[in-house]
């Protein structure tokens, strides 16, 4: 049974309130805070240690009576794709797919390469940053670990950083039947936690809806999404073109191109051997 | 055209100068698994020297690439944990096992060469069979390409767009680094003999490679700008292509057409392999640095190279 989120831009009303919840109950250290004057946006991307982010997209239009802003929100979170590039590329596997069809760290596995970073084609992982080793470790946001938690060295950062990060869809929560934080903490249900099958007939309903009324209504990775991704776990109900909320508009799974890298590669490596099989061991490069 | 900020869309690499000193290394380690070969089992006193050489050398870059390898990682003491499986989907995990096998092979061949010369004792020549030269060449040829093929199996557009030649050309580099190290390790054996052939490889090598980048760079489009433009592009076209590339080929095309005084022929070709070195090495971190640039314009993002 794979479970996934869908998360409904018209609901979301922009209270960060699945960021908090995700990282109070992950346990994941600030990022620090920077102004960056891109509306309400002041968390910007997800991180290796930020695995909910609520995007702000401001829009303008004109009309006789003046100019209007409008705003959509948008909680952008991973994508549980069902090839992911991040697992594939994970020389440690580190990264599984798990009993709910998600795509899981272990951290205790994950050795920090850092190629899932660069192989996914939605920017979502990242490493954490190291912060010390041994007696140091305890420095790692320690105000808010228990005890007991840290002992027995459960939390997602391994309490040193170092590895790779991001969003777990809350597997702890979802094997004692808990929905994950940020759909529980979603006082709109823009977060819908659930089984995917119905959670994509739920959104399929509700792009209906909205169409009718007149909005600009679109689906995101409910269905495949192409360049070899398949459909995303968790996907999302947009009311602008993709790109608008920093999501691809044409993704790729990037292992599709190792077969032209290798053949490539090949191609040089068999052209230089028989030229220097000529300069060194021919007629000519003998004398 | 519509964007979030500007706000880049993926994660460019954590990867640093001990990732670029890898990338260059392996791929000598690559070229001298050729140049081992093509000295091998011949008569000519200048081969059997070269081969020597070259054993050795290989041996010593598989002891020290693995620990630079290894500095890169968040959690340096989970290394081994790239040794419990084995995937094929990744060049990461295929890479790993390309530079353990071929650390073992370079080992053997070694060992081997240090029995002929009474080094160690003349039994553990049979450590190697004859066959560990190919497959040392073999697994060589993919110590020098993988890399390759691992940034274009990547989201990063400006990787991802060359999946056609930088895995091509990064053997070639390979193979022209390698024959420049051997060349200097030959006129410090005093092994004058070999070197022009060694000098023909490096330039068959560096013709090929300057060839590929330059149809990387017509075909490339807009995804291949952080590489050819701006202060990588300068760097890659003094370093890589004029100095180690253009100078170093002229300097060999010298070298073979005239006769020229010992001493100032010995200059000459120490020069050539030099900058070649610094032009291998400059060619890889415009790589690492490229990749970078390009993972922080969503614009060529949104839409990702098939």
């Amino acid at each position: 049974m794979a479970t996934g989120f869908f998360t409904d831009s018209t609901l979301c009303i922009g209270c960060k309130a699945c960021e908090v919840a995700c990282k109070q109950w992950n346990e994941l250290p600030s990022d620090g805070f920077e102004f960056t004057g891109n509306s309400y946006d002041n968390t910007s991307q997800l991180s290796g240690t930020t695995w909910r982010h609520v995007d702000f997209v401001e829009r303008e239009s004109v009309d006789a009576e003046g100019i209007a802003t409008s705003w959509s929100m948008l909680s952008d979170v991973c994508k549980h794709c069902t090839h992911a590039g991040c697992l594939e590329a994970c020389p440690t596997g580190a990264i599984i797919r798990n009993e709910f069809g998600s795509v899981f760290v272990q951290p205790d596995i994950c050795n920090g390469c850092g190629y899932c970073v660069v192989s996914c084609p939605f920017g979502v992982i990242d490493l954490i940053e190291a912060v010390g080793r041994g007696d140091d470790a305890a420095k790692y946001s320690v105000a808010t670990l228990h005890d007991d938690r840290l002992n027995e060295r459960k939390t997602a950062v391994q309490a040193t950083g170092g590895v790779a990060g991001k969003c777990t869809l809350c597997y702890d929560r979802q094997r004692v039947g808990m929905v994950p934080a940020c759909a529980k903490a979603c006082p709109t249900e823009s977060i819908q936690f659930g089984e995917i099958d119905d959670l994509r007939e739920r959104a399929k309903r509700r792009v209906e809806t909205l169409q009718a009324r007149g909005v600009d209504a679109r689906l995101y990775g409910a269905d495949d999404v192409g360049g070899g991704i398949g459909a995303l776990n968790a996907f999302f109900l947009l009311t602008d073109s993709p790109e608008a909320y920093n999501l691809p508009a044409e993704p790729v799974l990037p292992s599709t191109r190792q077969a032209m890298g290798y053949a490539a590669a090949a191609f040089a490596a068999l052209t230089l051997a028989t030229i220097g099989w000529a300069i060194f061991r021919g007629e000519g490069g003998a004398a | 055209m519509k964007s979030y900020y500007d706000r880049p869309l993926l994660k460019g690499p954590h990867w640093g100068s001990n990732v670029v000193t890898y990338l260059f290394l392996g791929g000598i380690m690559g070229g001298l698994g050729l140049i081992s070969l093509l000295a091998d089992d011949r008569p000519e006193p200048e081969m059997k020297k070269l081969r020597k050489a070259t054993r050795y050398t290989a041996f010593a870059l598989a002891a020290i690439n693995p620990p630079i390898l290894i500095s890169h990682l968040g959690r340096p003491e989970r290394f081994f944990n790239m040794l419990r499986i084995v995937k094929f989907k990744s060049p990461m995990s295929l890479g790993v096992w390309g530079l353990v096998l071929y650390s073992g092979a370079a080992g053997a061949n070694a060992v081997r060469e240090l029995a002929d010369d009474g080094i160690v004792p003349k039994m553990l020549r049979y450590i190697a069979p004859s066959a560990t030269v190919p497959i040392q060449a073999l697994l060589g040829a993919f110590m020098a390409g993988y890399t390759g093929v691992l940034i274009s199996a990547t989201a990063i557009p400006f990787w991802a767009t060359g999946k056609r030649h930088i895995p091509a050309f990064s053997v070639c580099s390979g193979a022209a680094s390698a024959s420049a190290l051997a060349t200097l390790l030959s006129t410090l054996q005093g092994n004058h003999d070999v070197i022009p052939r060694l000098e023909r490889l490096e330039m068959a090598a560096s013709a090929l490679e300057v060839a590929l980048i330059a149809d990387f760079r017509r075909r490339g489009g807009a995804a291949t700008a952080p590489f050819f433009e701006g202060r990588v592009g300068t760097r890659l076209r003094d370093f890589t292509i004029l100095g180690g590339i253009v100078v170093p080929f002229a300097l060999n095309a010298i070298g073979g057409a005239f006769k020229l005084p010992k001493s100032l022929d010995a200059l000459r070709s120490i020069a050539a392999s030099t900058l070649t070195l610094v032009g291998g090495y400059v060619l890889r971190e415009s790589l690492i640095e490229a990749g970078k640039l390009s993972a922080n314009d969503p614009h060529v993002a949104f839409r990702q190279p098939s």
